[in-house]
Formats: structure tokens, C-alpha cells, sequence
């Protein structure tokens, strides 16, 4: 009796186990992020209030370096918006209005990681200022991630400092592209790959956004070329160092694509 | 009132845990774990089912608290305490398995501790890494990061039961 009793405790903990296992697992494979938000509502506005009172805090140290960063990003947007004033007079008086292909929404960055395998952010924009799934996130020195779920006040983004996450970039000068993916490990440099051999860089050589997709816009300076290797003979494996740098992130834009819809409703004919 | 300041130390080795996870910038060879730790600190009357639910939930908590790919932690924790008892018997082979207290390293040596609670980590971490890591990283990233987890982990982890050991 004793020993019948010793098996089926034994059958059920295996059961158990492998049932808890199973489950994990699932939850590992469906990242359903968005899916928690949902659920972990309360929680979710619990914590936001500590996330921002850590992060005023922080962002109080980081002051000095943050306002050069921002003056200097001002003054080249001035510069910009000068020439488009100029450019936008010029065609008034062919009376037609302009709707620019992507617009941004200002979010400040509220809580970081960048030492995961997947790496995430949580800026203080959500729903309620127009944030959605899907959009980008950018700063003038580089691409940043993809939102992924989005509460009433906060969003949170897949960073590109993630493992299955690719961007599509481009080289300066021969415009060839290619994905470039994070390797896990220095989160200042990720690696751009299938470019053809034949293609010359340069250390130093500027990687650019392609613009070959609905999130970012295309010509944000990215990073650098810091080595080259030519990949199971037929591509190359370019090292690029990124301008951003990932630990001392603060502002940031979530970029809207306005012909999105379009975009994606082309695609949907074509397929 | 002995069992209600080892809850409060427990959960607050949890809540720096949660530090740990959230504040912490550690890198990617390194992942700081005390999940193993507060599994060996479950009574060692508990059943091996209660054992695997208690460390599910520390696990999928830390997963839903630190912002984690939800189920990694709690994978790792279910794998640790299920041979939790295994490694009881075999590395430290007392006979408190009938017993309510909680294992302490005056009960059965600096020694014994250190193997059981570096057998559970090393469990613990061999779960954790291999599914966070493998097919996205060569072999030599995987063992490094096993091994340099496992020994600070377990370092940090007896550091922490050292208070345990001057209250009793």
C-alpha cells in the first residue's frame, strides 16, 4: 500500500513537472507582451510611478550632457526647418498641400535595459497621446526599437538591442543594404550582413536607416563601419558601431508613418 | 514568530532580487540569480509538488515584476526544485527530510551547503541560459555565461545565508 502510494506521488510530480515545464515554455514562445498590459493593468500602474519618480532621479544626474545633446539636435532642426520654409513657399504657389510622410511624437525614456538577450524600453507616451503597435522609436543618432504594447500613459519597445530584432540599413556612398541584427553581447555594436563581396567599405564608412520599411524613415545615421569579414564566401559581415549609446538613452521619437495604411493595403493587393 | 522573521528575510532577499533584475546593469556574461537561494529556503517537509509550484510562482513573478521574457525564470525555477530533494540526499545526506526548518549552514556545515546550493544554482542557470541563449549564441558564450552566473550567483547566495546562520 505504502509503496503504491510512493508511485503515484512519484507519477504525479513527474506530471506536474512536466506540465509547469510545458507551460513555461509556451509562455517563453508567445511573448505576449501586449497581452499582459492588459492583464497586469494595476500592477503595471503601480510600478509606472516608481519607474518615473527612479527616472526623474536619474535624468536629474544626466542633465548637462542631455541639454548639450538636445541643443546641438535643435540647431540642426532649425537649420532644416529654415530650408523647408523656404522649399514650402516655393510651393504654395502651386497650391497644394504637403502631408509629410512620417511625423513624430517626443517620449522620454522611463525604463531601460541592455543586458538581456531582449532588451526592452518603456517611454512615458501611450494610447492617449496616439501611440500604437508596430510604430518606430528613433533619436537623431540612430534607430531604437519597435513598440510593442502600449498602456494608456506608457509604451513598451522592443529594443534593436535584442537578439530577434532586424533592422534594415544601408552604406553610405553604394547604398547596398542589408539586415542588421544585434549579436547579444556589446550593446555599442550590432552587425550588418548580406552585403555583397564586391562592395567596398571602410572603416568609418556612415550605416544609414534603408527606409525599406513602414517604421523608420530612411537616412538616420546609425553608427559606423568597425570591421569587415567576408561571410561563408558569397557576402560580407560588417562590425558597426553604433552612434547611440543604448545605456545613457533619455528622449526619444516614436515615429508615425502616415501612408502606412496605404502601404500596408498595397501589399495586401500584390500578395 | 522565528517563522515570520524568515518570511520577511526571504522576501526581502526577493525584492533585491527584483533590484538586482531591474537596476542592475550586469552584461551579457553575467545573470544574478537568487531563485535558487529561496528555493532551498522552502522547508524541507514540503512535497516535491508544493516545492515546484512555490518555485513556478517566485519564477513567473520575477518574470512578470523585472519585465523578463515571461516563463524563462519560472522554466528555470521548476527545473531546480524538482531534484531539489535528489540533491538533499546525495550531497548532504542528513535526516531532516521529516523536519518543518528551513536549511542552515550551522545544521550541516559550510561545506554541505555549498554543494547543495551550487547544485541547485548550476540547475537553476543550465535552464535559464540554454533557453535564453541557444540558437542564437556559439557554444563558447553559453558555457562562459553558465559558469560565470553560476559561480557569483552561488557566492552571492551564501553571503546572504550568512545572517541566517548568526540567528540561529
Amino acid at each position: 500500500m505504502r509503496s503504491r502510494y510512493g508511485l503515484l506521488s512519484t507519477t504525479s510530480a513527474v506530471i506536474l513537472f512536466i506540465l509547469l515545464e510545458a507551460f513555461s515554455i509556451v509562455l517563453v514562445v508567445n511573448r505576449g507582451v501586449v497581452q499582459r498590459y492588459k492583464v497586469l493593468g494595476t500592477v503595471r500602474s503601480i510600478e509606472s510611478v516608481v519607474w518615473a519618480r527612479t527616472s526623474r532621479i536619474g535624468s536629474f544626474f544626466s542633465l548637462r550632457p542631455e541639454n548639450e545633446r538636445l541643443a546641438a539636435e535643435n540647431l540642426q532642426l532649425r537649420q532644416q526647418l529654415a530650408r523647408y520654409e523656404t522649399a514650402r513657399k516655393e510651393l504654395d504657389s502651386l497650391d497644394r498641400i504637403i502631408e509629410p510622410e512620417f511625423t513624430y511624437i517626443g517620449a522620454l525614456v522611463v525604463r531601460n535595459s541592455v543586458n538581456r538577450q531582449h532588451n526592452y524600453l518603456i517611454l512615458d507616451q501611450g494610447w492617449k497621446e496616439g501611440v500604437e503597435e508596430g510604430m518606430g522609436v528613433v533619436t537623431s543618432q540612430g534607430v531604437i526599437g519597435v513598440v510593442g504594447g502600449v498602456s494608456r500613459h506608457y509604451s513598451y519597445v522592443f529594443s534593436v538591442l535584442s537578439t530577434d530584432q532586424t533592422v534594415s540599413v544601408k552604406l553610405a556612398g553604394s547604398g547596398a543594404f542589408g539586415p542588421m541584427t544585434w549579436p547579444g553581447t556589446d550593446p555599442g555594436m550590432t552587425v550588418l550582413r548580406e552585403i555583397p563581396v564586391h562592395i567596398q567599405s571602410a572603416p568609418g564608412d556612415t550605416v544609414y536607416s534603408s527606409g525599406y520599411s513602414t517604421l523608420y524613415p530612411p537616412d538616420i545615421p546609425v553608427g559606423t563601419v568597425a570591421s569587415a569579414m567576408v561571410s561563408q564566401g558569397s557576402s560580407q559581415e560588417l562590425t558597426v558601431r553604433l552612434f547611440e549609446d543604448f545605456r545613457s538613452l533619455r528622449h526619444v521619437y516614436i515615429v508615425k508613418n502616415n501612408r502606412r495604411e496605404e502601404l500596408e493595403e498595397l501589399y495586401e493587393k500584390v500578395r | 514568530m522565528k517563522k515570520y522573521g524568515n518570511i520577511l528575510y526571504l522576501f526581502l532577499v526577493f525584492l533585491l532580487q527584483l533590484v538586482l533584475s531591474d537596476y542592475v546593469h550586469m552584461g551579457p556574461w553575467l545573470y544574478l540569480c537568487l531563485i535558487p537561494f529561496l528555493i532551498l529556503n522552502i522547508p524541507l517537509q514540503r512535497s516535491p509538488h508544493s516545492v515546484m509550484l512555490i518555485a513556478f510562482g517566485l519564477g513567473i513573478l520575477l518574470d512578470i515584476l523585472s519585465d523578463g521574457v515571461p516563463g524563462l525564470n519560472a522554466f528555470a525555477a521548476v527545473m531546480a526544485a524538482a531534484p531539489r530533494r535528489f540533491f538533499y540526499r546525495s550531497l548532504v545526506n542528513g535526516d531532516r527530510q521529516d523536519r518543518t526548518e528551513v536549511l542552515r549552514i550551522s545544521d550541516v556545515g559550510t561545506v554541505k551547503y555549498l554543494k547543495f546550493l551550487a547544485a541547485l544554482t548550476a540547475t537553476y542557470m543550465a535552464a535559464y541560459i540554454l533557453l535564453d541563449c541557444v540558437s542564437f549564441r556559439p557554444a563558447g558564450f553559453i558555457l562562459a555565461k553558465f559558469i560565470v552566473s553560476t559561480a557569483a550567483s552561488t557566492a552571492l547566495s551564501l553571503l546572504l545565508a550568512l545572517p541566517v546562520r548568526n540567528q540561529s
